[in-house]
């Protein structure tokens, strides 16, 4: 664990030697990602403008869910965005040979070798949305509460990169599957609004199939009502901890699979 | 004539097969889209239950339906890679090898995405259209699918593909100054989504904005097909829209092909 | 050392008819093939010795090496280093070996040169006091110095597989890997390398398994030879012996006063030789004999050939290894005795 570490934080800090190398680049990507977020917030605002809430949520709430469902994202953003790169070309080109030859863990070499800072848009959006809205939000806050929903946060973004390790895993067998992780990965977009708004088909698949209304919706839910922590908080810790034994499994058999690339 | 379809056949038909090899990146893009299109049903949804009269600025929940699918339609059938092509090239050096071909740079882009933009229609777009036509029917218990607007939602389609096209180009450039073509791609199409109409119908906006919006190239890319293809339009307004949309043509042509002439200039300074 | 024990790997390949048709049918109906791109190859490499893997394009060399360095898991059959397999404890078995893809390289793109050393420091857990001791060593080896602050990016080609091949010895490897580790080098470069890698070897008892398609990489390093084709182990042995089973040919070249006009036939009939044993090219006044000299003494071969034409100039040289390496790519091993 101790070692781990150690190679972690040498491997972050070459990072951000690289970083300091392109500063154009790393200025573009936390911009656009800034943007793109303060356009989902104007979206909002837009629709606030005409309506007094939205299936029983004030304005201030929903911006609170939405504002929460940046950070896991953006965390995971921060942490495992190398594995975007696995399964769009990492495999495809052979590159993964690298981390076969070295004595450690590939999947946490592959995780740790890019720490993206882009992911600052994010998290700083979503923490400010969060701090703008709390005060309005008519939020349940005590100890246990607040406890309770900061303990989330890891699991809500282990939801996050448990996907993107078994879809990226594919890429093992077919090659690449970029286009696998970027639909569901999409699918985020269900995390961003109250669960109560879809039908129960939907609602079903984005709480236990795919379970992004996890990383968003019901851990903000617990915060403004204090209700059902079983389910609010508990299901994401549960449900976090059986997508990554899942999905490191599918990772675990992938590795065997790895045709690497010419003759 | 005859000499450039022979000259650029090539290409459309290298831009089909190369959406074929991909087909399976191609289905999770339309899968994604539609994913996004149901989120934005239901939550429209919701929107128009809260609101009350069961209507919100001007369109009914039939409107907003056809509005959401119908602009992602018009979305994929305007939607250009060049962005990613040429920022990939240009990041790899590649480009150089298109500069010693004797065709017209630009032209060999357009000509294979072309191709792709056929295959998105057959396969996609007619579908969905379709399936718009059907819900329409049976929310309408009429037949609301009119033969002119549609060949008008057709023409408007070519001038905002054009323009999408050129807009694409103009940010691929980028790449000669800054590496991070995932960042640029994100800030792209959050800018194009929201601007366009695709995210949001233009006339939600404020008043203000939205006049101005509505002059801007972004509309002239998705807003304004879709508003025709609806009937929002009425016919004077279509002409005028349509005329908007081909001068963004040509400035937008012009606009690129300055950035280009420039580039290749530092291309060549560079050494390639 | 090393034990490779029946090695095989299959691949499934789907296969695309050409043009629009073809790819449309790969849409709706792949057709998929098993390729079979390494069967049944066995050998032991004892420690210390440089192993020469060689072999024609599309061989199956590279996914021997890959099964080899644990990158590749084998269909069938297993490889030990040291008693260790990379299938059951991967990450003590790469602590044994070093790699070197000669066309792709593990060195950090964007930093200088230093910094990948001190990341693969910590990955391979080496101590500060031996860190010093190995990069004084690869320094010396392979003259690191000049450029190892230098970002990667910006170093040729013959720097860089220096670098590349130091990364590799950091941690002191019992096994060297090399996959063609002279490509596109310039003479001078590759003359570098292979001092090098013969340095590390003597010095350290390395094991050095390395693939190339440089004949000159074999003659000058390998102690033993092993060839595939096909996916198949054709040939293993020493160099020497390899010269002695194949190295009978020798080769003649006269230059004449005029054209002359001796075919392969003549020969053939004139001496009683088989096809095997004589080749001939001709080029105006000059010609080359090939020869079997078991079959027919080089002094035969001269007075039947001078006493047809009129001669000016001869040269005799031994078939090299590149000739020998040529006739068994061609006609494939004689089985060994």
């Amino acid at each position: 664990m101790h070692r781990a570490l150690k190679i972690y934080k040498i491997l972050v800090a070459q990072n951000l030697k690289r970083v300091m190398e392109y500063k154009a680049d790393f200025f573009t990507g936390a911009v656009s990602f800034l943007i793109d977020q303060a356009i989902g917030i104007a979206f909002i605002f837009i629709i606030f403008s005409q309506i007094p809430q939205l299936a029983g949520f004030q304005f201030e709430q929903i911006v609170f869910i939405y504002g929460f469902s940046q950070i896991p994202k953006g965390i995971d953003h921060l942490l495992t965005d190398n594995l975007w790169s696995v399964g769009y070309f990492i495999v495809k080109k052979g590159d993964f040979d690298k981390y076969l030859t070295r004595p450690i863990n590939p999947l946490f070499h592959v995780i740790a070798e890019t720490f993206q800072i882009d992911a600052a848009g994010e998290l700083v959006v979503g923490i400010s949305l969060m701090i703008y809205a709390a005060p309005h939000a008519a939020l349940c806050v005590n100890a246990l509460t607040v406890t309770l929903f900061v303990f989330a946060i890891p699991f809500c973004t282990l939801i996050y990169t448990s996907i993107k390790i078994a879809c990226a895993a594919f890429a093992f067998w077919i090659k690449s599957s970029g286009y696998i992780i970027q639909m569901l990965y999409g699918m985020n977009e269900f995390s961003k609004y109250p669960t109560t708004i879809y039908s129960n088909i939907i609602k079903f698949f984005v709480t236990y199939i795919i379970p992004f209304a996890f990383t968003g919706y019901y851990p903000a839910l617990y915060l403004m009502t204090g209700e059902n922590p079983l389910f609010n908080i508990g299901g994401a810790v549960i449900i976090s901890m059986v997508m990554l034994f899942v999905s490191v499994l599918i990772w675990n058999k992938g590795l065997k699979a790895y045709e690497s690339a010419g003759s | 004539m005859n000499k450039i379809r022979k000259q650029y056949l090539p290409f459309v038909r290298a831009g089909v097969q190369t959406l074929i090899a991909y087909r399976m990146n191609f289905m999770g893009f339309i899968i994604g889209g539609l994913i996004y299109c149901f989120v934005m049903y239901y939550l429209w949804q919701a929107v128009f239950l809260s609101s009350g009269d069961g209507s919100f600025m001007g369109f009914s929940m039939t409107d907003m339906v056809v509005y959401i699918f119908l602009s992602n339609v018009t979305g994929q059938l305007t939607f250009s890679s060049a962005s990613n092509d040429v920022g990939e090239e240009i990041r790899d050096g590649s480009i150089s090898m298109r500069l010693i071909k004797p065709v017209n740079v630009d032209m060999s882009y357009l000509a294979a995405e072309i191709g792709a933009a056929l295959m998105r229609f057959a396969v996609f777009a007619v579908p969905v259209m379709m399936g718009i036509e059907i819900y329409r029917y049976v929310v309408c218990e009429t037949i609301m699918f009119d033969l002119v607007r549609f060949l008008l939602y057709l023409l408007s389609i070519v001038l905002a593909y054009l323009i999408s096209f050129r807009v694409n180009l103009c940010f691929g450039f980028i790449a000669f100054y800054v590496k991070n073509l995932w960042g640029i791609g994100i800030l792209k199409n959050s800018i194009i989504n929201f601007l366009s109409g695709s995210l949001i119908p233009l006339a939600f906006m404020p008043e203000q904005l939205k006049i101005i919006l509505e002059y801007m190239p972004f509309a002239s890319m998705n807003y304004t097909p879709v508003m025709i293809y609806m009937g929002k339009y009425d016919i004077d307004e279509i002409l005028f829209r349509l005329a908007i949309q081909a001068i963004w043509a040509l400035i937008t042509y012009a606009l690129s092909k300055l950035i280009w002439f420039r580039a290749v200039k530092k291309l060549s300074v560079q050494g390639g | 050392m090393i034990y490779a024990e029946n090695l095989r790997k299959e691949f499934t390949k789907i296969i695309k008819d050409p043009g629009l048709k073809g790819s449309f049918k790969a849409l709706f109906k792949p057709r998929k093939e098993i390729v079979v791109a390494a069967d049944n190859i066995s050998f032991h490499v004892p420690k210390g010795e440089i192993l020469g893997f060689i072999g024609p394009n599309g061989a199956g060399k590279s996914t021997v090496i890959k099964m080899l360095t644990g990158i590749l898991t084998p269909t069938k059959g297993q490889c030990r280093i040291n008693g260790k397999n990379p299938q059951n404890d991967r990450k003590k078995y790469v602590r044994d070996i070093g790699v070197v893809f000669g066309q792709r390289t593990q060195l950090w793109w964007d930093l200088p040169l230093v910094e990948t050393y001190s990341v693969l420091k910590e990955i391979y857990e080496v101590s500060d006091e031996n860190f010093k001791e190995r990069m004084s060593f690869l320094n010396e080896v392979l003259d690191l110095k000049e450029f190892i602050r230098s970002p990667v990016r910006t170093l040729s080609l013959g720097q860089r597989m220096r670098a590349d091949i130091a990364a590799s010895m950091l941690h002191s490897p019992k096994v060297l890997f090399l996959d063609e580790p002279t490509i596109g080098l310039d003479v001078v470069v590759k003359d570098n390398i292979r001092r090098a890698i013969m340095k590390i070897n003597q010095e350290e008892q390395t094991t050095v398994i390395l693939t190339t398609h440089d004949i000159s990489d074999i003659e000058l390093l390998c102690d033993r030879i092993v060839m595939i084709d096909k996916g198949k182990n054709v040939y293993d042995g020493s160099l020497t012996e390899l010269k002695k089973n194949y190295g009978q040919m020798r080769e003649l070249t006269f230059e004449c006063d005029n054209e002359c006009s001796m075919s392969a036939e003549t020969f053939k009939s004139g001496l009683h030789l088989s096809k095997d044993d004589i080749f001939i090219e001709n080029d105006k006044n000059v010609f080359k004999i090939r020869f079997n000299s078991d079959v027919i003494p080089v002094g035969d071969m001269l007075n039947y050939t001078l006493s047809a034409a009129r001669v000016k100039d001869i040269a005799v040289r031994d078939a090299d290894i590149e000739e020998i390496i040529r006739r068994l790519y061609k006609e494939g091993a004689k089985p060994n005795e």
